[in-house]
């Protein structure tokens, strides 16, 4: 809704007032910067942050941590994304495993997703795999909730007519209850992706060795290099608007069949 | 426009099996500790080839007894039996047409209809033959790849029908088939049911609240009070089909029964009857 | 009567999987750094409570989550209605507001930390932060979302304006907008425990951390549970509140 707005008021002068508040602020900023004094640590100038990113790029550091966090946030949507697709599946379809996993299911997803890093961190290091892990359950608890959902959701309306043709349990799964559950499916993927994302810089700022945006930032920050810092953000920040533009589009595309129900 | 017994029309198809046979139906449901009735001693015998309509006032249980000859309920009391056999579970020997079309939106039309199909120990080449006769039965020749939302609510409930009549059952059951379709559609596929009936010749038995429908199908029309839903009487419409809208016969009975549905004293819903607690 | 198979199942998969894990550490699979018991977890809650550090933690936590959660809440409403309800603001801060949504709240850490340094302030700006964007969005969206039937009515029957907000634009937006609120918490209480995890001097997360450093495996299992617990708690508390607050909906 709002990003067709900005599309539609992209060739007005309206659009121009709000660069307002960026560029009002990027002065204020510039010029603390310049003036130097009290905070002439923290504040770095916009000359700074342009050739700290140059210079990231050149070395291939800043290409070498976003590959990574990308690709832990992806094998996390995948991993997670497929083991929680599976286990939603599995509660959707039968009523016993519904019941036995969900007290389970429901109080392990009350523990701030973070907050198990030093639990993991102990059994598993403070490598990749931990980071790894947490980002895969991050995108878990998500699919397994909207699979649970979407399966639970399909009418008993539509299985009556499964009935009627002598449909398998399989083919009723197949043919019924699977695209019927598809757009709750998909929703809990794109949602899953954004929390992989959130996840990954999470894990990287806490578990700092290693490649990632999260740990150059963490790095960057022990240094006090905040022209490092805001590099880091605005790539954090670009992948996350596209992360949620993409959705968007996507969640357009794959549920366009959802108002025209049955 | 001349009256033919329908026996004598070249392509009505009089079959030798489709003779549905209820006996004794009770059925009920507890409700909070309550029993409600819903069905109590249906008996009811339907011919080979017959267009049976049943009517009644809502609540009276004609939606359950359907549910029941389809298979879809099995806990009642008493049979239902198809050319002798008792009937249990669903089978393809009996077709259903619900009240909405229950399409699935992510199927084109060919594929809901050949969904019907899936159990069935046939050929790949005679399924689709089988589709497209069954789409043009309905008259939807051209629209195998649309998508229900592509359809309007008559052409949807046409696929449906055609989806019901794919397996060539011996008995089709109709669940107030054209009640959500407004007033014009409706008077059009009511002939079309016709048509296709005539042309197909298996057993129909149609639920509806529509006396007009119910007398312009039936070769009779079983007429039910609710509470618990049971038979007040059977009317035999002895007009041969294609039959005339404006027969002062149809006329006639359509306000004798309707006379007899309007005289009911109120409440005539059993769950209204159940909260009052005036039920004995 | 037949048993209850949705209680046993319910009831009893938590109960096997405790069993299970006082089984394994019963039969010492795994050494006590990787695994201590279910008993060994509670002592290590009793011992946390005994000497006060969970309550000191505790309570260090919850005024912070109370401080930037209440900051970044109001001052969300607030601008979330500004930005619905006048158009300027809209033009001027709209783009601005949708671009910084975009950008995950943990990932400024970093940047507080060195303008703000690790003292209350950074804490409470961060959970501020983390409170302010659902609870802005959620107002933006429901104030934007009245259908326009809604004021097409109140002008036909020639309602002041003061009706107008109290009896038709307050009950249709704060429904979404106490979702918005909840979310908010929620995420406020997950995003104070990365940064107390990350830069750690007090509160739960460095309670947590220090057990990390130290090997004290029970002392970090409590405070997963501490967390959990008061995660589920707050977003409960907050749910009755909401049903409270929303009792003409169902009535």
């Amino acid at each position: 809704m709002t990003l067709k707005t900005l599309n539609l008021n992209a060739f007005k002068p309206v659009w121009l007032m709000g660069l307002i508040p960026p560029v009002l602020f990027l002065l204020w900023w510039d010029h603390e910067a310049v003036k130097g004094g009290a905070n002439a640590l923290a504040f770095v100038s916009l000359a700074q942050v342009g050739q700290a990113l140059i210079d990231m790029f050149a070395t291939g550091e800043l290409g070498l941590s976003y590959g990574s966090s990308l690709g832990r946030a992806l094998s996390g949507l995948l991993i997670g994304g497929g083991i929680g697709t599976l286990v939603g599946i599995a509660m959707g379809l039968s009523k016993p495993i519904e019941w036995a996993a969900s007290p389970i299911y429901n109080s392990f997803r009350q523990v701030p997703i973070l907050g198990w890093l030093p639990l993991i961190g102990l059994w598993f290091g403070s490598g990749d795999l931990s980071k790894l892990i947490i980002v895969a359950l991050s995108a878990f608890y998500p699919t397994v909730l909207y699979t649970f959902e979407g399966l639970k959701q399909v009418e008993a309306r539509l299985l009556d007519v499964a009935r009627v043709y002598r449909l398998s349990g399989w083919q009723t799964f197949w043919r019924i209850q699977w695209p019927a559950a598809l757009p709750s499916i998909f929703t809990g993927l794109f949602q899953a992706l954004a929390f992989t994302w959130i996840s990954t810089i999470g894990v990287e700022l806490l578990f700092s060795s290693g490649a990632g945006l999260g740990a150059m930032m963490q790095q960057a920050q022990l240094q006090a290099r905040l022209d490092i810092v805001l590099v880091c953000i605005l790539f954090v920040g670009l992948t996350g608007f596209a992360i949620n533009f993409l959705i968007k589009r996507l969640s357009q595309h794959v549920l366009s069949w959802r108002s025209i129900r049955a | 426009m001349d009256y033919v017994p329908h026996s004598q029309i070249p392509g009505h198809k009089i079959k030798q099996t489709g003779a549905v046979s209820l006996k004794g139906i009770k059925k009920q449901f507890n409700f909070k500790d309550r029993e409600l009735k819903v069905l109590s001693e249906f008996s009811l015998d339907v011919q080979p080839g017959e267009f049976v309509s049943i009517v009644g006032p809502s609540g009276c249980g004609k939606s359950t007894l359907l549910r029941l000859i389809a298979g879809l309920d099995d806990t009642y009391d008493g049979t239902i039996a198809l050319d002798g056999q008792r009937v249990a579970g669903t089978s393809l020997e009996r077709g259903l047409v619900f009240q909405d079309h229950r399409l699935f939106p992510w199927m084109t039309l060919e594929d809901n209809i050949a969904l019907a199909l899936t159990n069935r120990q046939i050929s790949k080449d005679a399924k689709a033959k089988l589709v497209a006769d069954h789409i043009a039965l309905v008259g939807l020749k051209g629209f195998e790849k649309a998508f229900p939302h592509q359809l309007s609510g008559g052409m949807a409930q046409r696929a449906a029908i055609a989806r019901s009549l794919v397996n060539e059952p011996k008995v089709l059951l109709l669940d107030e088939p054209f009640g959500a379709l407004d007033a014009l559609t409706r008077v059009h596929l009511q002939g079309e049911l016709q048509r296709i009936w005539l042309a197909q010749g298996s057993t129909m038995i149609m639920i509806t609240h529509d006396v007009e429908e119910a007398l312009y199908l039936g070769d009779r029309v079983v007429v039910m009070q609710a509470n618990p839903g049971r038979i007040t009487h059977t009317v035999d419409v002895n007009l041969p089909h294609p039959r005339d809208r404006a027969s002062p016969v149809l006329h006639k009975l359509k306000d004798e029964i309707l006379a007899e549905l309007t005289n009911v004293p109120e409440p005539s819903n059993p769950i209204v009857r159940l909260i009052k607690g005036d039920d004995q | 009567m037949k048993p209850d198979l949705k209680l046993i199942l319910s009831v009893g998969s938590p109960l096997l999987l405790l069993i299970v894990w006082q089984a394994v550490t019963a039969f010492k699979l795994f050494p006590p750094e990787v695994l201590v018991s279910p008993t060994a977890v509670i002592a290590a809650f009793g011992e946390v409570i005994t000497t006060g550090e969970l309550q000191r933690h505790l309570s260090e936590s919850l005024t912070r989550l109370a401080g930037g959660f209440t900051t970044g809440a109001s001052l969300g409403l607030l601008f979330g209605l500004a930005l619905a309800l006048s158009k300027t603001v809209e033009r001027v801060f709209g783009p601005t507001f949708q671009a910084l949504r975009q950008v995950p709240v943990l990932a400024f850490i970093p940047m507080l930390i060195l303008l703000l340094g690790i003292d209350e302030v950074f804490k409470i700006v961060i959970i501020a932060k983390a409170a302010f964007f659902p609870v802005a969005l959620a107002a933006y969206d429901s104030v934007k979302g009245v259908p326009k039937s809604y004021f097409e009515v109140s002008s036909l029957y020639r309602a002041p304006w003061w009706v107008l907000i109290s009896k038709i634009l307050i009950p249709a937006t704060i429904p979404n907008i106490l979702a918005g609120v909840r979310l908010s918490l929620t995420r406020s209480w997950l995003v104070l425990v990365a940064a107390e995890l990350i830069v750690a001097d007090s509160g739960l997360g460095q309670m947590m951390e220090m057990g990390r450093q130290m090997f004290r495996l029970d002392i970090v299992m409590v405070g997963v549970i501490v967390a959990g617990v008061i995660g589920f708690a707050l977003d409960r508390l907050f749910q009755l509140l909401q049903a409270h607050a929303l009792r003409w909906k169902t009535a």
